[in-house]
């Protein structure tokens, strides 16, 4: 096997123009494909790391319960399983964050402007203060007084407020009932609606006592976990031990089958059936990963990956004829070579094996030339910063294309290069080997 | 002796006053009447109601904006139809009081979608609570009141607290006319008692036993020269077929 190998990578070096050319066209496909599965991997990547930025983590806890009035608010109360939770799954856990949330309006004066508020406990959320780039006033004051805001700078000159100055806050409480409030501008920071994050921030029992909530409660909990690729497991371990026993039963009755009628073998669906929704007591909680907001990204990313693959497999089939050429090309050059290597005491089945060998060193070559370059490629497209349009900021990482190609990916790709240039080179290599000596070395060419 | 007795026998006087001043506060029955007589006297209970409402909704920001705007109402059973005809690219909207349910009608889009009658009509400062008949004796208590004149008119300055959250305001202020009983201002306030929306009913008319305000002015108070004026004409008691009071005729108006 190893004289095979010698002479096919000897071959493949002697005819060095052809080698380079027909290894050429091999890089352009793996080039092609390595590009848009890396270019997608990166989308993807940037998508999720924005979307768990702007909605503050990758599993969401929503808490929901009835009024005595029979509305539905959005509310959790300190609750002893959660914090229990929280505690036996610290490991898992990269941080979190226990926020309410508004969209009111901000009045100053003849101006107002509808705007996202979070209500944040900002000592237990310390490392978000640090993370927010000031440009005017300071942060200091939301620490100590609770009717203060941080508000975006692009938002403040909407509103032609500056810091120091008051602004009316005017929402509705939980229940729907019209409340204001009266805050003063601590700080302006830099906005990054880019990412879906423009939202301003203020004590989270202020927020509360606007909202009709008591300081201790809040509306979502989020948490970044440490390790994404258990997130959904993670999440599962959150709904199930959240979830109550009149929960339990309604899930296990959904679960049974429905029953179908059919008249005359057609079935008869009955009447579709209002959704009748039931009272609880207590809360009860909604817990979501941002794998399943991801899904319809993903989906998306899917049918882009099946084009890329699509527009490799015409490439390789165009590839695969040239392969198939040059090999019947290079069997009638070789021709005399075969008959003094057969008469020389080599085997049909070693001729084939050097075709088959050059066939697999080709391949091998044009992805390795078609990965290095996909390589430079990525790093320089990668290092540029685009000044997009914020809506497509959200596929970039700070202004940049990012690449992430998977190695099960490239070995898949590899191993189909490998595998069509084998098919395009087996019927040259297999003609090669059947050639009978004695008119091979009688061969003209 | 007697100087102590005549000082005591004083301040046991002038205790007895401070009580009865402090009781005669407390008692708001009659106060609660005229409540009653108003919400009764604003309910078109025995004919039907429509009106066509020209709607003028100034906007610091956004300018002037004029809309106008056809209303059927049936109060036996708390029904309502209000269908937009202007401005044109609105023309088609419609909102469905049936009962507790408010529907909102979008013809782009050709879908319902459930509202709340504490929302705020298209932007502007009324309240589609505005539109259907007042329930002041049953969504607010009295708090308080004292007598007043607003302009040439004797009021009694009724002070609200809503018993529930089924009101989007939870505090009002109303001025009643003595007399004729009607409400000429009201004053809403919010949970933190701040003052958000003076309504004024200037002008008022009277269809069959029911009386109806056909000049409303609503001030925003929160937003320096947001307000919204809205003029009632076309007046008419004439009964409106059951079929309009449905989703149904929506759709087909907008056909």
């Amino acid at each position: 096997m190893f004289l095979t190998m010698k002479v096919a990578f000897r071959n493949i070096s002697r005819q060095k123009k052809r080698s380079f050319l027909l290894a050429g066209a091999i890089a352009f496909g793996m080039l092609v494909i390595t590009l848009i599965n890396a270019l997608t991997g990166g989308v993807v990547g940037n998508i999720r790391d924005n979307f768990s930025h702007a909605l503050g983590g990758h599993v969401f806890i929503m808490g929901r319960e009835w009024t005595d009035a029979g509305q539905m608010i959005m509310k959790i109360r300190p609750d002893g399983r959660l914090d229990r939770l929280l505690e036996e799954n610290a490991a898992q856990i990269e941080g979190f964050t226990r926020r309410s949330q508004a969209m009111p309006s901000l009045i100053f004066g003849s101006k107002q402007t509808m705007h996202l508020l979070y209500g944040v406990d900002f000592e237990e959320e310390d490392k978000l203060l640090g993370s927010l780039a000031v440009t005017e006033g300071s942060l200091n004051e939301v620490l100590t007084q609770d009717d203060v805001i941080i508000l975006p700078q692009p938002v403040a000159e909407r509103l032609g407020v500056l810091v120091g100055e008051t602004l009316l806050i005017r929402l509705e409480t939980l229940t729907g009932q019209q409340n204001v409030g009266e805050v003063k501008v601590a700080a302006l920071i830099e906005d990054q609606e880019q990412l879906g994050l423009s939202a301003s921030y203020i004590s989270r029992s202020y927020l509360n006592a606007l909202l009709g909530m008591d300081p201790h409660e809040y509306q979502l909990l989020n948490m970044f976990v440490t390790d994404l690729d258990g997130v959904e497991i993670f999440a599962r371990t959150f709904r199930e031990a959240l979830r109550n026993p009149d929960e339990q039963e309604e899930v296990e009755a959904e679960a049974e089958p429905e029953v179908s009628v059919t008249v005359g073998g057609m079935p008869i669906d009955p009447l579709p059936q209002q959704e009748e929704v039931t009272r609880w007591e207590g809360t009860r909680y909604q817990v979501m990963n941002i794998n399943q907001i991801m899904e319809a990204v993903e989906l998306v990313v899917g049918v882009l990956n099946r084009v890329g693959l699509v527009i490799f497999l015409i490439l390789l089939v165009v590839t695969m004829v040239g392969i198939t050429n040059t090999f019947r090309m290079m069997m009638i050059e070789r021709t005399k070579e075969i008959g003094t290597m057969r008469a020389f005491g080599m085997h049909q089945k070693q001729v084939k094996h050097i075709f088959l060998w050059e066939a697999v060193f080709l391949g091998l070559l044009g992805c390795l030339a078609g990965l290095v370059l996909s390589a430079v490629v990525t790093l320089v497209v990668g290092s540029i910063r685009f000044n997009a349009a914020p809506s497509m900021q959200f596929f970039l990482d700070d202004g940049r294309i990012s690449f992430a190609l998977s190695l099960p990916e490239t070995i898949l790709n590899t191993a189909l290069v490998v595998f069509t240039s084998l098919i395009a080179a087996y019927w040259p290599a297999r003609a090669a080997a059947k050639l009978s000596p004695m008119k091979a070395l009688s061969s003209h060419t | 002796m007697k100087k102590i007795t005549r000082i005591f026998v004083l301040l046991l006087l002038v205790l007895a006053a401070a009580l009865a001043v402090g009781a005669q506060d407390k008692d708001f029955t009659h106060i609660e009447a005229i409540l009653k007589r108003l919400d009764e006297q604003s309910r078109f209970d025995r004919t039907d109601f429509s009106a066509l409402l020209t709607m003028i909704v100034e906007n610091p920001e956004s300018g002037i904006e004029k809309m106008v705007v056809r209303q059927f109402r049936r109060d036996d059973g708390e029904r309502f139809l209000l269908l937009i005809q202007e401005p044109i690219t609105e023309k088609g909207q419609g909102y469905l009081l049936e009962g507790d349910n408010l529907w909102f009608y979008d013809p782009s889009s050709r879908q319902f979608a459930h509202t709340s009658l504490k929302e705020t009509f298209q932007g502007s400062d009324a309240r589609n609570a505005d539109f259907g008949s007042t329930s002041y004796s049953d969504s607010y208590e009295v708090e308080g009141y004292m007598e007043g004149v607003l302009g040439s008119f004797d009021v009694y300055i009724i002070d609200l607290k809503a018993v529930d959250d089924t009101v989007p305001f939870p505090y009002a202020k109303i001025w009643v006319t003595k007399d004729s009983e009607l409400v000429l201002k009201a004053e809403e306030y919010s949970l933190t008692y701040r003052l958000m929306r003076t309504s004024l009913f200037p002008k008022y008319t009277k269809v069959g036993d029911v009386f109806i305000p056909v000049q409303l002015i609503f001030l925003d108070e929160l937003v320096e020269g947001q307000k919204t004026q809205i003029s009632v004409s076309e007046i008419s008691v004439s009964d409106i077929p059951d079929h309009v009071f449905t989703k149904a005729y929506i759709e087909r108006v907008n056909r």
